[in-house]
């Protein structure tokens, strides 16, 4: 019988803590509803816990980025910052919460560039996330992405790999990333005939290239480095205007004469509305945990680069970059959705 | 070989605070494998915070503990409860739970306790020695070679489940017809989602395993419980006697190899290996109608290969960088977290943590021996319990365990629908198995072979043309039509005296009808 007990008394702390969440999250609306008209326009704030979401499961860099940006804001405002994950739909469930979420500042969330500036080109319009539907706060890092081959192909740059002259299979981490823009922008850019192999996500993608089932593959630098240096893949371009400095010796596809640059970019953002002064002390413990040497040795560790610039800035660039990706879908006549 | 790293890393796991984090492990491990609903990946995703301060070693060594804690402790629900925490102890349910009806469950715990002991020592030493030459074997296999591994799969779906071979392949259709549900991977076209975004992603297993065994199996308990009493009175010996360790032994051994052989495989191998470990045993028993109604050997096999299968399934992400599943996804980034990056550099950057955890394995598995072995029968007492309060509890902890995965609603009423029909297929006399194990497989297929034709060009030859690929479809050719051969033969020489005619197809010699428990 003890060990019912036991069980009981788990479940009961279990349940306890359920009804915990689920009185915080109605004290969350509640304080929206009241917060509209709230004379101290979030002076005060902040007073409880912000809740992150992530649209990631936990592990992958979106979750690895916000989970250290939450542990430096959470410390500098001095209240708890709970990380949540919610994957699905490739970001786009969590947009959609955030959306509808209290503009009162309790919601936050680090969200990809992908989602709003090549997503869309994707899927159904009634699915593309709009920048316009949230406050941008403040960008966080760029993780720009590699072409990379097998070494078996011998090929060491793109004008290589279009010398060969065949048919290429490129490996991509999935419809509407940037790793297959990249690619296809390249391809089309350069006149090389080619066919996408779309991959659920990094690690089977980087499966396929190290075992030559494709010829190429574009990757978030952060996937590739480890084998790059270990000489088991051959890395052919970086899609960024300058170099990156985690591969110094790898050129742009710029200097190969391809101007293809899609990089992949994360930002906090809150719902449409939030005050400014609940904004103003969101980026001034953003700017903070910058700052901070612990956070400097995250970005070395996951090769980001850090792009911290205002939320203005940021949804300027993500528009700039949606025109730009769709213009020149439409020059090539690619389309992302149709894998052609 | 060079052995002074296997060496230290032994200093390293013998240090007492790696013990103990070994042991806390293993110990958690093997409570979430017990409590039904709550797995390890989403145990390990919410303990990833708490090994931000701790040692990179000690961390990986207690979320590695979790792990193989948790296929033992699965094991247990799988037999006493018919509650498969994870994919890979589904073919467990078949046998251990039929064990358990006929009172024997201790025997079914004890020799799932020393076949996982054994399967995971085997993986071990194996993992230890061949972990640097197995790297480029692996990488061998692609999309061709999966997708041809997935259609196996679901052939021998097909042989497994105590239903009849009718309903296991109506059951497997529409496991296959689920798996389809999201948004396609290739085309960024909806199928299925009725413009619902929680269904972009397609559904995810847990939902669905612990609807239909979860949530299914307490629905029809709760009608069924008046009639007869659910539970076994007590577990009586724990310890297998002599004939059913004689009986085990060449499962467990080929268990082992099935095991470390598939579960090497990047893209998880855990799953097929206890499937496959099963349909070998059935295959090879000289009385197969045994199966499905309480032969230990169904037992041995399948949870010495998934033991064995959760500890190969370390080599790709250790010596490649690349998780081989969920679970492995979420040791990879703790290890990033720890600033290390998995990699083939790995053993040379940090031996510490690669032999370290290595070694750890085999002081986890003689830590779980030496629990299993006594706790059984507290976690039996379980049993005891009346289903009216045991019934409710469960289900509680199945909707907590499947909200805390992906912290979705949206996923808790996915099981009560997978509930609802897994009631209503357990009534009419389908086994949920087939559907479940067919669901998992019908996603690697798809996107496998559809990926293996934009690599062959649209060419479907080259299927053929790899020898992999090509020795695995004429094996399934070979699976598939022996037993109509043998058929064939065997009318032609007229039926041999005391074998049933049979009339329907029955390729395998399963039993049909008669094991159909509903009826």
């Amino acid at each position: 019988m003890t060990n019912v007990r036991t069980r009981t008394r788990i479940a009961s702390v279990a349940g306890a803590a359920a009804l915990a969440l689920a009185l915080s999250a109605c004290g969350g609306v509640k304080t929206a509803s009241g917060g509209g008209g709230d004379a101290s326009g979030g002076s005060d704030y902040p007073t409880k816990s912000i809740e992150m979401t992530v649209g990631a499961s936990a592990g992958g860099s979106s979750d690895l980025i916000s989970r250290a940006m939450s542990k430096g804001m959470g410390q500098s405002l001095g209240v708890a910052m709970p990380v949540v994950n919610k994957p699905g739909a490739n970001g786009a469930l969590v947009a959609k919460a955030l959306q509808s979420a209290a503009p009162d500042g309790y919601s936050i969330a680090i969200q990809n560039a992908s989602l709003f500036a090549i997503t869309p080109l994707a899927v159904s319009e009634s699915e593309a996330v709009k920048v316009d539907d949230f406050d941008i706060v403040y960008g966080v890092s760029r993780d720009d992405y590699v072409l990379a081959t097998n070494p078996k192909t011998g090929w060491k740059s793109i004008a290589d790999m279009k010398a060969a002259g065949k048919t290429i299979r490129y490996g991509t981490t999935g419809v509407g990333t940037g790793a297959q823009l990249n690619s296809a922008l390249t391809f089309a850019t350069a006149g090389i005939k080619a066919t996408a192999v779309p991959f659920d996500g990094g690690a089977p993608n980087l499966t396929a290239l190290l075992g030559a089932q494709v010829d190429v593959s574009t990757m978030q630098v952060g996937e590739a480095i480890e084998n790059i240096r270990a000489g088991k893949l051959v890395p052919l371009a970086v899609f960024s205007a300058d170099r990156v400095k985690f591969l110094p010796d790898v050129p742009t596809a710029k200097e190969q004469g391809f101007d293809v640059q899609v990089s992949q970019y994360r930002f906090i953002t809150t719902p449409k509305g939030t005050p400014q002064a609940v904004k103003d002390k969101l980026v001034e413990a953003a700017k903070k945990t910058f700052a901070t040497e612990e956070y400097k040795k995250f970005n070395e560790q996951n090769n980001l680069t850090p792009l911290e610039i205002p939320g203005s800035e940021v949804a300027t660039k993500l528009k700039a970059d949606l025109e730009s990706n769709t213009a020149k879908l439409k020059e090539f006549g690619i389309s992302l959705a149709s894998n052609s | 070989m060079d052995f002074t790293p296997i060496i230290d890393g032994f200093g390293i796991v013998l240090q007492p605070t790696n013990l103990l984090y070994c042991l806390v492990g293993v110990v958690i491990g093997m409570l979430i494998g017990v409590l039904p609903g709550l797995g390890p990946a989403a145990t390990i995703a919410i303990l990833l915070p708490i090994t931000y301060g701790i040692e990179p070693v000690s961390a990986i060594i207690m979320l590695a503990g979790i792990f193989y804690g948790a296929q033992y402790g699965g094991t247990i629900t799988s037999v006493l409860l018919r509650l498969p925490g994870e994919a890979s102890s589904v073919v467990t349910v078949f046998d251990g739970f039929a064990m358990a009806k006929q009172g024997r469950a201790g025997a079914a715990l004890g020799i799932a306790a020393i076949g996982s002991f054994i399967g995971g020592t085997v993986s071990i030493i194996g993992l230890s020695v061949l972990a640097p030459v197995v790297a480029g074997y692996a990488l061998d296999f692609g999309p061709p070679e999966y997708a041809a591994l997935g259609l196996l799969g679901v052939l021998l779906v097909s042989t497994v489940g105590n239903g009849g071979k009718l309903k296991a392949i109506i059951a497997a259709a529409i496991g296959l017809l689920i798996a389809t549900v999201g948004r396609d991977s290739f085309t960024g076209a909806e199928r299925f989602t009725f413009g619902n975004l929680n269904l972009a992603d397609g559904i995810d297993f847990v939902p669905i395993a612990m609807g239909l065994f979860g949530l299914g199996e307490i629905l029809y308990n709760l009608e069924e419980n008046h009639k007869k009493v659910h539970a076994p009175a007590k577990v009586t010996k724990v310890w297998p006697s002599r004939q059913d360790l004689s009986d085990s032994k060449g499962a467990i051994a080929r268990g082992s190899g099935i095991g470390f052989g598939l579960g090497v495989l990047p893209g998880g191998g855990a799953v097929l290996s206890s499937l496959v470990a099963y349909a070998v045993e059935k295959r090879r028993a000289k009385q197969p109608e045994r199966f499905g109604r309480g032969a230990i050997e169904g037992v041995a096999a399948p949870e010495t290969a998934n033991n064995a299968a959760a500890t190969s399934s370390f080599i790709p992400l250790l010596t490649l960088g690349i998780p081989a599943n969920a679970t492995m996804a979420l040791m990879f980034g703790a290890l990033l977290i720890q600033g290390v990056q998995p990699g083939p550099q790995l053993v040379d950057t940090h031996p510490d943590i690669f032999w370290g955890v290595i070694n750890s394995m085999y002081i986890g598995n003689i830590l779980l021996l030496i629990m299993s072995i006594p706790m059984v029968g507290v976690f039996v007492r379980i049993l005891k319990v009346r289903p009216a309060i045991l019934a409710p509890i469960t289900a509680l902890i199945t909707m907590l365990g499947v909200y805390t995965v992906n912290n979705s609603v949206f996923d808790i009423y996915l099981v009560i629908v997978f509930g609802v029909i897994g009631y209503l297929m357990k009534k009419f006399g389908f086994d949920p198995g087939p559907m479940v194990l067919a669901f998992v497989l019908g996603t690697l297929i798809e996107s496998s072979a559809r990926q293996s034709l934009l690599i062959f060009g649209g060419d479907p030859t080259g299927f053929l043309t790899r020898p992999i690929s090509g020795t695995i479809l004429a094996a399934i050719v070979a699976v598939a039509i022996f037993p109509l051969v043998r058929r064939a033969i065997r009318a032609k020489r007229g039926e041999p005296a005391g074998a049933p005619a049979p009339t329907e197809a029955s390729p395998a010699p399963v039993p049909d009808r008669e094991t159909t428990e509903a009826k």
